[in-house]
């Protein structure tokens, strides 16, 4: 235990001096892999916790995104309240979408894409209030009071303590009884139901508390990329969430992040020489289900296993 | 000067009841196309428990194949059994060598079938580029025709209502009249019990997977011919035959069969009425359907 609070220190440690280490172009990136860890962190709430595969965190993302990009840039609101009002936004949203915890298996995955693709479709033809294809341009840095964010830089450590914040919460929350109560309904629904425990309402509250993260990644997002578009509504948004966190392992906190990193620094190094990156997401799609379904984190706790092993 | 009141409200009802006729058949040759698509996804899933989210991209590979064809040859009817054929070839080496080796893992098949679609995408835009195309329609099919009540309707949606309504009769005679359906209908309820009574169940599984691969090709050359092919495409058509799946039951033909038909209408209504929300037009009457019942309407408890 102490070893694993010392790990986290220095890990912190190393992130809090990055900045002044590696160029923008990093700092940036790390930013925008951070974000997207979160989103995927947010479907993996439901994914590696209570077993319910989304497709529709991109739409909580976005919805947060634009209320806080409409109300910021339109209508002159500050961030101490534009952000509040994108995460409740995206919050709301999610207690709706959330009725489809009343599906299982096959259904739950196309209705979620179904719901994912209304959101979509609104962004995209609702063009008066959404600004269309061209989305919402020119949103400022956030600023609070009398403190401002100037560059990609301070926004970086913002990012970095936003997502340490929700990433304790989220320990909290998984290791409490709710957390192992959403374990249990993933393992044998009718065995927890037969105990006595209410299934529906804790399926229920987890896709909430799994829409408030996303909501809170799609502020995090509009003030990193400046503009929003119905692109980070759609679909393959959604589903490159669920990859990063099996990519990196899901029911862990840190997989979503490793499997946001490995996706992105993919990303960026294939665009820089290949016109056709979807193409490569694909082959990475097909890979992780045919030789390593349990991700990153999977392969480290079966090398770890395998050295005890050889110890014993 | 103004109209008497009664003359202009007669006239806007008569121009709303013949919008109201014309976008009943265009929602209806929506249906059509759609449950082209549909019923192979919808039978593969009963069959197999297969998801197979690559089928949009069938349709898109299927409708440019067919565009080259019919612009070489100018014989729409090989535009079809060509863009049919090649997706039959495709879709029996991704069932064979990809979906088959991860099993019954519902969340494995569409992530494994959603790279598959990624693929086929990235490889239909370097090879046709990004433009819409059409593929052309047959001389014979040019044109308007005259509906009794003095509309003008395009022919090649009458043409594309007549396929699609033939091909669910047919579907549903296969199905329900001959030995290969009752078979089919047999490994749905029980698959190990047909196993068990000596028939050949993955050649069955490859014979139902090569119809649902043909209709999706074939879905991509006619359906490419009214609405457009281009990047994306295969993704907006997918999630118009999930909601027909989703609606209708999950392998159920019949349900496919209702749900195309649903809709195609609330597609069609909803573009016309209130064309900003036409998603919502689509998917809200969805919602509030699986609320009250989960597995659709002809859909079966697993």
């Amino acid at each position: 235990m102490t070893a694993r609070v010392l790990l986290l220190v220095a890990a912190l440690a190393i992130a809090a001096a990055l900045p002044s280490l590696v160029g923008e172009f990093w700092v940036t990136l790390l930013t925008q892999i951070m974000i997207f860890g979160l989103l995927a962190l947010s479907a993996d709430l439901l994914l590696g916790h209570a077993g319910l595969f989304s497709l529709c965190h991109a739409a909580f993302f976005a919805v947060a995104a634009y209320t806080t990009a409409i109300l910021q840039v339109r209508h002159g609101v500050s961030t101490a309240l534009a952000a509040p009002a994108g995460i409740l936004a995206g919050t709301i949203l999610s207690f709706v979408f959330a009725f489809a915890v009343r599906t299982r298996g096959v259904y739950f995955i196309l209705i979620t894409l179904a719901f994912g693709y209304i959101i979509w479709g609104v962004a995209y033809r609702w063009a008066s209030f959404t600004g269309g294809d061209n989305g919402v341009t020119n949103v400022p840095f956030p600023a609070i009071g009398g403190l401002r964010v100037a560059g990609p830089t301070q926004y970086y450590y913002v990012v970095l303590v936003a997502v340490v914040l929700i990433a304790l919460a989220y320990r909290v929350l998984i290791t409490s009884p709710f957390g192992l109560t959403l374990r249990g309904i993933k393992s044998s629904e009718s065995r927890m139901r037969s105990l006595g425990y209410d299934v529906g309402s804790h399926l229920y509250v987890a896709f909430v508390l799994s829409g408030l993260i996303a909501s809170i990644a799609g502020v995090l997002y509009v003030y990193y990329n400046r503009f929003i578009n119905p692109v980070a509504a759609s679909f393959p948004v959604s589903v490159e969430a669920v990859l990063m966190a099996i990519v990196g392992g899901t029911g862990t906190i840190l997989g979503p992040f490793l499997g946001s990193g490995i996706i992105l620094v993919l990303r960026n190094w294939v665009s820089g020489f290949f016109h056709y990156y979807t193409a490569v997401l694909g082959i990475v799609f097909i890979v992780t289900v045919l030789f390593a379904p349990q991700g990153i984190m999977g392969l480290v706790a079966r090398w770890r296993a395998g050295n005890r092993g050889e110890g014993a | 000067m103004l109209a008497p009141p009664g003359a202009s409200f007669a006239l806007f009802l008569r121009s709303f009841m013949s919008g109201v006729i014309l976008q009943a058949i265009n929602g209806i040759s929506l249906a059509a196309l759609l449950f082209l698509l549909a019923s192979g996804f919808t039978l593969t899933f009963g069959l197999m428990r297969v998801v197979n989210m690559a089928y949009g991209a069938y349709y898109l590979l299927g409708g440019y194949i067919g565009y080259s064809v019919a612009r070489r040859t100018g014989s729409f009817e090989l535009a079809i059994l060509c863009g049919g054929l090649t997706i039959v070839v495709l879709g029996f080496f991704v069932d064979r060598f990809l979906i088959r080796p991860i099993g019954h893992n519902h969340l494995a098949q569409v992530l494994l079938t959603v790279g598959v679609a990624f693929v086929i995408g990235e490889v239909c835009l370097a090879i046709w580029g990004g433009d819409n195309l059409r593929v052309a329609i047959p001389p014979w099919l040019r044109g308007g025709m005259e509906l009794p009540g003095g509309l003008f309707y395009p022919k090649y949606r009458l043409a594309l209502i007549v396929l699609g309504t033939s091909t669910a009769i047919l579907l549903w005679l296969l199905y329900h009249k001959t030995h290969i359906g009752a078979v089919v209908r047999a490994g749905v309820d029980d698959r190990e019990m047909v196993n068990a009574t000596g028939i050949n169940v993955d050649r069955l599984f490859a014979l139902v997977s090569a119809l649902a691969s043909f209709l999706a090709g074939l879905a991509g050359v006619v359906g490419g011919a009214f609405l457009t092919l281009n990047p994306g495409a295969e993704w907006d058509i997918l999630v118009l035959a999930l909601v027909v799946v989703i609606v209708g039951g999950l392998g159920s033909l019949e349900g496919a069969i209702l749900g195309s038909i649903i809709v195609g209408l609330l597609d069609a209504y909803g573009r016309w009425l209130l064309p900003e929300f036409s998603y919502f037009v689509l998917f809200g009457p969805m919602a509030v359907l699986l609320l009250f019942r989960a597995t659709g309407i002809f859909g079966k408890e697993q």
